[in-house]
Protein backbone atom coordinates (compact mmCIF):
# COMPACT_ATOMS: atom_id res chain seq x y z
CA UNK A 1 0.00 0.00 0.00
CA UNK A 2 1.83 3.26 -0.90
CA UNK A 3 0.97 6.71 0.97
CA UNK A 4 -1.27 9.11 -0.94
CA UNK A 5 -0.67 12.84 -1.70
CA UNK A 6 -3.99 13.85 -1.71
CA UNK A 7 -3.04 17.54 -1.79
CA UNK A 8 -0.92 16.83 -4.82
CA UNK A 9 -3.20 14.60 -6.56
CA UNK A 10 -5.68 18.02 -6.74
CA UNK A 11 -2.31 19.87 -7.35
CA UNK A 12 -3.13 22.26 -4.10
CA UNK A 13 -0.59 23.49 -1.33
CA UNK A 14 -0.77 21.75 2.49
CA UNK A 15 -2.13 25.34 3.28
CA UNK A 16 -4.83 25.68 0.68
CA UNK A 17 -8.10 26.92 2.00
CA UNK A 18 -11.23 24.97 1.44
CA UNK A 19 -11.96 27.21 -1.51
CA UNK A 20 -9.18 26.54 -2.84
CA UNK A 21 -10.04 22.95 -2.40
CA UNK A 22 -13.17 23.04 -3.31
CA UNK A 23 -12.06 24.96 -7.09
CA UNK A 24 -9.22 22.72 -7.81
CA UNK A 25 -11.38 19.65 -7.20
CA UNK A 26 -14.51 20.89 -9.54
CA UNK A 27 -11.89 21.98 -12.15
CA UNK A 28 -10.50 18.41 -12.36
CA UNK A 29 -13.50 16.61 -11.57
CA UNK A 30 -14.85 18.06 -14.76
CA UNK A 31 -11.26 17.37 -17.08
CA UNK A 32 -11.47 13.44 -15.97
CA UNK A 33 -15.65 13.15 -15.72
CA UNK A 34 -15.52 9.99 -17.70
CA UNK A 35 -18.57 11.03 -19.63
CA UNK A 36 -16.50 14.18 -21.30
CA UNK A 37 -12.77 12.85 -20.62
CA UNK A 38 -10.84 12.30 -23.50
CA UNK A 39 -7.89 10.92 -21.13
CA UNK A 40 -7.18 8.03 -21.49
CA UNK A 41 -7.25 7.44 -17.64
CA UNK A 42 -10.09 9.36 -16.81
CA UNK A 43 -11.80 6.19 -14.82
CA UNK A 44 -9.12 6.01 -12.20
CA UNK A 45 -8.07 9.68 -12.37
CA UNK A 46 -11.24 10.20 -11.47
CA UNK A 47 -11.42 7.94 -8.75
CA UNK A 48 -8.08 9.13 -7.26
CA UNK A 49 -9.46 13.05 -7.01
CA UNK A 50 -12.62 11.88 -5.67
CA UNK A 51 -11.02 10.34 -2.98
CA UNK A 52 -8.54 13.18 -2.08
CA UNK A 53 -11.71 15.03 -2.27
CA UNK A 54 -13.61 13.11 0.20
CA UNK A 55 -10.94 13.88 2.93
CA UNK A 56 -9.79 17.28 1.89
CA UNK A 57 -13.29 19.17 1.97
CA UNK A 58 -14.10 17.31 5.38
CA UNK A 59 -11.97 19.20 8.32
CA UNK A 60 -11.84 16.27 10.72
CA UNK A 61 -10.55 13.74 8.04
CA UNK A 62 -8.61 16.94 7.03
CA UNK A 63 -6.55 17.60 10.41
CA UNK A 64 -6.12 13.53 10.72
CA UNK A 65 -4.49 13.15 6.97
CA UNK A 66 -2.15 16.24 8.03
CA UNK A 67 -1.53 14.65 11.53
CA UNK A 68 -0.27 11.44 10.00
CA UNK A 69 1.48 12.72 6.94
CA UNK A 70 3.81 14.59 9.83
CA UNK A 71 4.18 11.45 11.46
CA UNK A 72 4.93 9.74 8.41
CA UNK A 73 7.31 12.24 7.36
CA UNK A 74 9.32 12.04 10.53
CA UNK A 75 8.97 8.39 11.61
CA UNK A 76 8.65 6.89 7.89
CA UNK A 77 5.87 4.03 8.82
CA UNK A 78 6.68 1.92 5.72
CA UNK A 79 6.20 -1.67 6.30
CA UNK A 80 8.93 -4.22 5.07
CA UNK A 81 8.63 -4.26 1.26
CA UNK A 82 9.04 0.12 1.73
CA UNK A 83 5.36 0.38 1.42
CA UNK A 84 2.99 2.49 3.46
CA UNK A 85 1.62 1.22 6.96
CA UNK A 86 -0.63 3.50 9.14
CA UNK A 87 1.19 3.69 12.72
CA UNK A 88 -1.63 2.37 15.33
CA UNK A 89 -3.77 4.67 17.09
CA UNK A 90 -2.55 7.40 14.57
CA UNK A 91 -6.23 9.01 14.43
CA UNK A 92 -6.57 8.95 18.33
CA UNK A 93 -8.80 12.40 19.22
CA UNK A 94 -10.16 12.94 16.00
CA UNK A 95 -14.42 11.45 15.06
CA UNK A 96 -15.22 11.16 11.58
CA UNK A 97 -18.89 12.04 10.68
CA UNK A 98 -19.70 9.98 7.51
CA UNK A 99 -23.43 10.57 6.49
CA UNK A 100 -25.66 13.51 7.02
CA UNK A 101 -22.82 15.91 8.12
CA UNK A 102 -19.94 14.31 5.26
CA UNK A 103 -22.23 14.62 2.91
CA UNK A 104 -23.24 10.62 2.68
CA UNK A 105 -22.07 7.73 0.77
CA UNK A 106 -19.66 8.67 -1.64
CA UNK A 107 -17.98 5.60 -3.75
CA UNK A 108 -16.03 4.31 -1.42
CA UNK A 109 -16.38 0.75 -2.07
CA UNK A 110 -14.30 2.13 -5.39
CA UNK A 111 -11.70 4.26 -3.08
CA UNK A 112 -8.33 2.79 -2.61
CA UNK A 113 -6.75 0.52 -0.19
CA UNK A 114 -5.07 3.64 1.85
CA UNK A 115 -8.36 5.26 2.04
CA UNK A 116 -10.05 2.13 3.33
CA UNK A 117 -7.44 1.44 5.65
CA UNK A 118 -7.20 5.23 6.93
CA UNK A 119 -11.17 6.23 7.37
CA UNK A 120 -12.66 2.62 6.81
CA UNK A 121 -14.02 2.03 10.11
CA UNK A 122 -13.71 5.65 11.33
CA UNK A 123 -17.89 6.00 11.76
CA UNK A 124 -18.04 2.65 13.29
CA UNK A 125 -15.46 3.49 15.74
CA UNK A 126 -16.13 7.36 16.78
CA UNK A 127 -20.11 5.77 17.20
CA UNK A 128 -19.07 3.29 19.91
CA UNK A 129 -18.24 6.54 21.99
CA UNK A 130 -21.27 7.66 21.83
CA UNK A 131 -25.11 6.64 23.54
CA UNK A 132 -27.41 7.49 20.36
CA UNK A 133 -29.38 5.05 18.53
CA UNK A 134 -29.29 5.01 14.88
CA UNK A 135 -29.43 2.73 11.86
CA UNK A 136 -26.03 1.33 10.20
CA UNK A 137 -24.58 3.45 6.97
CA UNK A 138 -25.27 1.32 3.86
CA UNK A 139 -22.63 0.32 1.69
CA UNK A 140 -22.27 0.82 -2.16
CA UNK A 141 -20.74 -1.45 -4.04
CA UNK A 142 -20.55 -2.41 -7.58
CA UNK A 143 -20.22 -6.22 -9.52
CA UNK A 144 -19.78 -6.92 -13.02
CA UNK A 145 -21.08 -9.79 -14.76
CA UNK A 146 -21.11 -10.99 -18.01
CA UNK A 147 -24.20 -11.20 -20.56
CA UNK A 148 -24.47 -15.05 -19.65
CA UNK A 149 -24.49 -14.61 -16.44
CA UNK A 150 -27.32 -11.88 -16.95
CA UNK A 151 -29.37 -14.47 -18.77
CA UNK A 152 -29.15 -17.44 -16.14
CA UNK A 153 -28.06 -16.11 -12.92
CA UNK A 154 -24.92 -16.30 -11.14
CA UNK A 155 -23.26 -17.33 -7.91
CA UNK A 156 -20.03 -15.29 -7.00
CA UNK A 157 -17.85 -14.15 -4.32
CA UNK A 158 -17.55 -10.62 -3.19
CA UNK A 159 -14.71 -9.39 -0.72
CA UNK A 160 -15.40 -6.54 1.34
CA UNK A 161 -12.22 -5.21 3.59
CA UNK A 162 -12.41 -3.50 7.14
CA UNK A 163 -10.29 -2.41 9.40
CA UNK A 164 -11.40 -3.45 13.01
CA UNK A 165 -9.91 -3.87 16.35
CA UNK A 166 -9.80 -7.52 17.65
CA UNK A 167 -9.74 -8.89 21.06
CA UNK A 168 -6.06 -7.84 21.88
CA UNK A 169 -7.46 -4.56 20.89
CA UNK A 170 -5.00 -4.36 17.47
CA UNK A 171 -5.90 -3.25 14.55
CA UNK A 172 -6.67 -5.81 11.90
CA UNK A 173 -7.86 -5.91 8.22
CA UNK A 174 -10.78 -8.34 8.38
CA UNK A 175 -11.96 -9.49 4.69
CA UNK A 176 -15.56 -10.23 4.54
CA UNK A 177 -16.39 -12.43 1.75
CA UNK A 178 -19.82 -12.75 0.67
CA UNK A 179 -20.89 -15.51 -1.63
CA UNK A 180 -23.92 -14.06 -3.72
CA UNK A 181 -26.14 -15.19 -5.78
CA UNK A 182 -27.42 -12.46 -8.40
CA UNK A 183 -30.39 -13.68 -9.67
CA UNK A 184 -31.24 -14.26 -13.60
CA UNK A 185 -32.59 -11.88 -15.52
CA UNK A 186 -30.75 -8.58 -13.92
CA UNK A 187 -29.91 -5.68 -16.01
CA UNK A 188 -27.31 -2.72 -16.51
CA UNK A 189 -27.83 -0.25 -13.50
CA UNK A 190 -30.00 -2.52 -11.65
CA UNK A 191 -29.24 -2.67 -8.06
CA UNK A 192 -29.19 -6.03 -5.34
CA UNK A 193 -29.75 -5.35 -1.85
CA UNK A 194 -28.07 -7.45 0.28
CA UNK A 195 -29.95 -6.60 3.77
CA UNK A 196 -28.14 -5.90 6.83
CA UNK A 197 -24.73 -6.11 4.75
CA UNK A 198 -23.82 -2.47 5.54
CA UNK A 199 -22.56 -0.67 8.75
CA UNK A 200 -23.46 -2.21 12.46
CA UNK A 201 -26.45 -0.82 13.83
CA UNK A 202 -25.94 2.04 16.89
CA UNK A 203 -27.87 1.07 19.77
CA UNK A 204 -30.06 -1.46 18.94
CA UNK A 205 -31.03 -0.05 15.71
CA UNK A 206 -30.23 -2.68 12.46
CA UNK A 207 -27.56 -2.85 10.38
CA UNK A 208 -27.34 -1.14 7.03
CA UNK A 209 -27.63 -2.77 3.56
CA UNK A 210 -24.81 -3.28 1.03
CA UNK A 211 -26.39 -1.99 -2.73
CA UNK A 212 -24.76 -3.41 -5.67
CA UNK A 213 -24.88 -1.77 -8.70
CA UNK A 214 -24.79 -4.24 -11.98
CA UNK A 215 -22.25 -4.02 -14.82
CA UNK A 216 -22.48 -5.73 -17.73
CA UNK A 217 -18.71 -6.62 -19.29
CA UNK A 218 -18.82 -6.07 -22.83
CA UNK A 219 -20.02 -9.29 -25.16
CA UNK A 220 -18.87 -10.23 -28.34
CA UNK A 221 -21.58 -10.57 -29.83
CA UNK A 222 -24.16 -8.68 -28.16
CA UNK A 223 -25.01 -5.20 -27.12
CA UNK A 224 -27.76 -4.63 -23.54
CA UNK A 225 -29.85 -1.72 -23.39
CA UNK A 226 -31.90 -2.17 -20.41
CA UNK A 227 -33.64 -5.63 -20.65
CA UNK A 228 -32.56 -5.49 -24.71
CA UNK A 229 -30.24 -7.29 -26.58
CA UNK A 230 -28.83 -6.13 -29.52
CA UNK A 231 -27.23 -8.24 -32.31
CA UNK A 232 -25.81 -7.83 -35.72
CA UNK A 233 -27.18 -10.45 -38.24
CA UNK A 234 -25.05 -10.45 -41.65
CA UNK A 235 -27.17 -11.31 -44.40
CA UNK A 236 -26.40 -12.02 -47.91
CA UNK A 237 -27.45 -9.30 -50.60
CA UNK A 238 -29.67 -11.90 -52.06
CA UNK A 239 -31.09 -12.69 -49.04
CA UNK A 240 -32.06 -9.23 -48.09
CA UNK A 241 -33.08 -8.62 -51.80
CA UNK A 242 -35.43 -11.75 -52.54
CA UNK A 243 -35.90 -11.82 -48.46
CA UNK A 244 -35.16 -15.39 -46.71
CA UNK A 245 -35.63 -17.64 -43.99
CA UNK A 246 -32.63 -17.76 -41.91
CA UNK A 247 -31.41 -19.48 -38.89
CA UNK A 248 -30.49 -17.46 -35.79
CA UNK A 249 -28.92 -18.66 -32.46
CA UNK A 250 -30.71 -16.93 -29.26
CA UNK A 251 -28.82 -15.70 -26.31
CA UNK A 252 -30.31 -18.47 -24.16
CA UNK A 253 -29.26 -21.27 -26.41
CA UNK A 254 -30.90 -22.79 -29.36
CA UNK A 255 -31.69 -21.66 -32.66
CA UNK A 256 -35.10 -19.58 -34.27
CA UNK A 257 -35.47 -19.33 -37.61
CA UNK A 258 -36.24 -15.45 -38.66
CA UNK A 259 -38.18 -14.41 -41.98
CA UNK A 260 -35.86 -11.80 -43.41
CA UNK A 261 -38.70 -9.40 -45.61
CA UNK A 262 -38.17 -8.74 -48.81
CA UNK A 263 -36.25 -5.73 -50.22
CA UNK A 264 -34.98 -5.42 -46.39
CA UNK A 265 -32.06 -2.22 -46.28
CA UNK A 266 -29.10 -2.35 -44.06
CA UNK A 267 -29.83 -1.57 -40.41
CA UNK A 268 -33.62 -2.90 -40.48
CA UNK A 269 -34.28 -3.61 -36.76
CA UNK A 270 -35.97 -7.32 -36.23
CA UNK A 271 -37.30 -8.16 -33.00
CA UNK A 272 -37.30 -11.05 -31.64
CA UNK A 273 -39.92 -10.59 -28.90
CA UNK A 274 -39.09 -11.56 -25.19
CA UNK A 275 -35.99 -13.08 -26.24
CA UNK A 276 -33.74 -10.66 -24.48
CA UNK A 277 -32.84 -10.56 -20.61
CA UNK A 278 -35.75 -12.64 -19.03
CA UNK A 279 -37.37 -10.30 -16.43
CA UNK A 280 -41.13 -8.76 -15.58
CA UNK A 281 -41.20 -7.82 -18.49
CA UNK A 282 -38.59 -9.81 -20.19
CA UNK A 283 -36.58 -7.88 -22.60
CA UNK A 284 -36.32 -8.39 -26.44
CA UNK A 285 -33.50 -9.36 -29.05
CA UNK A 286 -32.96 -7.18 -31.56
CA UNK A 287 -31.14 -7.89 -35.04
CA UNK A 288 -29.37 -5.32 -37.06
CA UNK A 289 -29.80 -6.10 -40.24
CA UNK A 290 -25.98 -6.15 -42.21
CA UNK A 291 -25.76 -6.73 -45.86
CA UNK A 292 -21.97 -8.28 -46.23
CA UNK A 293 -21.02 -8.27 -50.28
CA UNK A 294 -19.85 -11.29 -51.38
CA UNK A 295 -15.92 -10.68 -52.91
CA UNK A 296 -15.84 -10.36 -56.28
CA UNK A 297 -13.03 -12.17 -56.34
CA UNK A 298 -13.20 -15.31 -58.97
CA UNK A 299 -14.31 -14.72 -62.92
CA UNK A 300 -18.10 -15.68 -62.08
CA UNK A 301 -18.73 -13.24 -59.03
CA UNK A 302 -17.68 -10.44 -61.36
CA UNK A 303 -19.47 -11.59 -64.13
CA UNK A 304 -22.95 -12.33 -62.00
CA UNK A 305 -22.19 -8.52 -60.39
CA UNK A 306 -21.53 -7.09 -64.05
CA UNK A 307 -24.96 -9.07 -64.94
CA UNK A 308 -26.97 -7.58 -61.68
CA UNK A 309 -25.47 -4.04 -62.89
CA UNK A 310 -27.27 -4.37 -66.38
CA UNK A 311 -30.37 -6.00 -65.31
CA UNK A 312 -30.85 -3.03 -62.61
CA UNK A 313 -29.70 -0.36 -64.93
CA UNK A 314 -32.20 2.23 -63.51
CA UNK A 315 -30.82 1.61 -59.72
CA UNK A 316 -28.95 5.04 -59.08
CA UNK A 317 -27.88 5.34 -55.04
CA UNK A 318 -26.91 8.71 -55.76
CA UNK A 319 -29.72 10.25 -57.39
CA UNK A 320 -30.36 12.09 -54.34
CA UNK A 321 -26.87 13.61 -54.20
CA UNK A 322 -28.04 15.44 -58.02
CA UNK A 323 -25.41 13.06 -59.88
CA UNK A 324 -25.95 9.85 -61.62
CA UNK A 325 -24.36 7.22 -62.90
CA UNK A 326 -20.43 6.87 -62.78
CA UNK B 1 2.55 -2.61 12.51
CA UNK B 2 1.35 -4.94 14.09
CA UNK B 3 -1.95 -5.06 11.61
CA UNK B 4 -3.21 -8.45 10.43
CA UNK B 5 -5.27 -10.05 8.11
CA UNK B 6 -8.04 -12.30 8.84
CA UNK B 7 -11.21 -13.77 6.48
CA UNK B 8 -14.52 -14.61 7.34
CA UNK B 9 -16.80 -16.09 4.54
CA UNK B 10 -20.52 -15.88 4.67
CA UNK B 11 -22.93 -17.42 2.61
CA UNK B 12 -25.59 -15.23 1.20
CA UNK B 13 -28.68 -17.66 0.17
CA UNK B 14 -30.35 -15.07 -1.95
CA UNK B 15 -30.28 -11.18 -2.72
CA UNK B 16 -33.04 -9.17 -3.58
CA UNK B 17 -32.92 -7.28 -6.88
CA UNK B 18 -34.80 -3.98 -6.61
CA UNK B 19 -37.48 -4.21 -9.47
CA UNK B 20 -41.59 -4.41 -9.54
CA UNK B 21 -41.87 -6.69 -7.60
CA UNK B 22 -39.31 -5.37 -4.48
CA UNK B 23 -39.28 -1.77 -4.74
CA UNK B 24 -37.60 0.50 -2.14
CA UNK B 25 -39.27 2.59 0.61
CA UNK B 26 -38.45 6.31 0.27
CA UNK B 27 -37.07 6.07 3.62
CA UNK B 28 -34.58 2.92 1.90
CA UNK B 29 -33.87 5.28 -0.27
CA UNK B 30 -32.99 8.08 1.88
CA UNK B 31 -30.77 6.10 4.32
CA UNK B 32 -28.95 5.02 1.30
CA UNK B 33 -27.99 8.42 -0.12
CA UNK B 34 -27.18 9.48 3.70
CA UNK B 35 -30.24 11.76 3.69
CA UNK B 36 -33.58 12.34 5.16
CA UNK B 37 -36.55 11.87 3.71
CA UNK B 38 -37.49 15.80 3.14
CA UNK B 39 -34.54 15.14 0.57
CA UNK B 40 -36.17 12.38 -1.42
CA UNK B 41 -39.82 14.37 -1.12
CA UNK B 42 -37.12 17.45 -2.77
CA UNK B 43 -35.91 15.08 -5.72
CA UNK B 44 -39.73 14.29 -6.50
CA UNK B 45 -40.93 17.83 -6.37
CA UNK B 46 -38.01 18.54 -9.10
CA UNK B 47 -38.68 15.18 -10.92
CA UNK B 48 -35.59 13.77 -10.25
CA UNK B 49 -37.32 10.43 -9.05
CA UNK B 50 -40.63 9.70 -9.85
CA UNK B 51 -42.88 7.48 -7.27
CA UNK B 52 -45.71 5.84 -8.88
CA UNK B 53 -47.90 7.58 -7.11
CA UNK B 54 -46.23 11.22 -6.27
CA UNK B 55 -49.45 12.41 -4.79
CA UNK B 56 -49.50 9.97 -2.00
CA UNK B 57 -47.50 10.72 1.33
CA UNK B 58 -44.01 10.27 1.32
CA UNK B 59 -44.27 6.56 3.26
CA UNK B 60 -46.56 5.37 0.71
CA UNK B 61 -43.67 5.90 -1.97
CA UNK B 62 -41.77 3.31 -3.82
CA UNK B 63 -38.72 3.22 -6.24
CA UNK B 64 -36.91 1.20 -8.31
CA UNK B 65 -33.10 1.51 -9.90
CA UNK B 66 -33.21 4.08 -12.03
CA UNK B 67 -34.64 6.39 -9.15
CA UNK B 68 -31.98 4.89 -6.65
CA UNK B 69 -28.91 5.93 -9.02
CA UNK B 70 -30.35 9.28 -10.19
CA UNK B 71 -30.94 10.13 -6.74
CA UNK B 72 -26.73 8.53 -5.24
CA UNK B 73 -25.72 11.14 -8.68
CA UNK B 74 -28.19 14.19 -7.60
CA UNK B 75 -26.61 13.87 -3.95
CA UNK B 76 -22.76 14.00 -5.12
CA UNK B 77 -23.70 16.61 -7.55
CA UNK B 78 -25.16 18.56 -4.49
CA UNK B 79 -22.35 18.38 -2.36
CA UNK B 80 -19.33 17.85 -4.66
CA UNK B 81 -20.42 20.82 -7.18
CA UNK B 82 -22.90 22.94 -4.96
CA UNK B 83 -25.50 22.81 -7.46
CA UNK B 84 -29.18 23.01 -6.63
CA UNK B 85 -31.63 20.21 -7.82
CA UNK B 86 -33.19 21.70 -10.49
CA UNK B 87 -29.48 22.07 -11.93
CA UNK B 88 -28.86 18.85 -11.12
CA UNK B 89 -32.14 17.22 -12.74
CA UNK B 90 -30.75 18.98 -15.93
CA UNK B 91 -27.40 17.68 -15.62
CA UNK B 92 -28.85 14.03 -14.65
CA UNK B 93 -31.05 14.59 -17.93
CA UNK B 94 -27.87 15.72 -20.44
CA UNK B 95 -25.94 12.57 -18.95
CA UNK B 96 -28.29 10.29 -19.95
CA UNK B 97 -28.51 11.30 -23.36
CA UNK B 98 -24.92 11.67 -23.73
CA UNK B 99 -24.29 7.62 -22.28
CA UNK B 100 -27.52 6.79 -24.84
CA UNK B 101 -25.73 8.15 -28.09
CA UNK B 102 -22.40 7.02 -27.08
CA UNK B 103 -24.04 3.15 -26.69
CA UNK B 104 -25.50 3.80 -29.78
CA UNK B 105 -22.73 5.45 -31.83
CA UNK B 106 -20.31 2.00 -30.51
CA UNK B 107 -22.79 0.41 -31.47
CA UNK B 108 -22.96 1.14 -35.07
CA UNK B 109 -19.17 1.17 -35.36
CA UNK B 110 -19.40 -2.57 -34.65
Amino acid sequence: MEFKDYYATLGVARTATDDEVRKAYRKLARKYHPDVSKEADAQVRMRDINEANDVLRDKEKRAAYDALADRVARGGYAAGDGSFQPPPGWDEGFEFHRGAGGGGPADHADFSEFFSSVFGNSARRSATKQNYRARGEDHHAAIEISVEDALHGVQRDITLRALETDAQGQPTFVNHTLTVKIPAGVHPGQFVRLTGRGMPGHGGEPAGDLYLEVRIAPHPLYRVDGSDLYMTLPVTPTEAALGAQVQVPTPSGGVVEVTVPPNARSGLKLRLKERGLPGKPPGHLYLLLDIALPPADTEAARKAYEQLAQAAASFHPRRHLGVQGA
Amino acid sequence: MSTTSSYTAVTVESVVAISQDHPIAARDLAHACGVDIAWVAQLVEVGIVEPPKPASPPDGWHFYSDDLQRALEARRLERDFGVGLDAAALILDLQHEVRRLKAALLAQRR
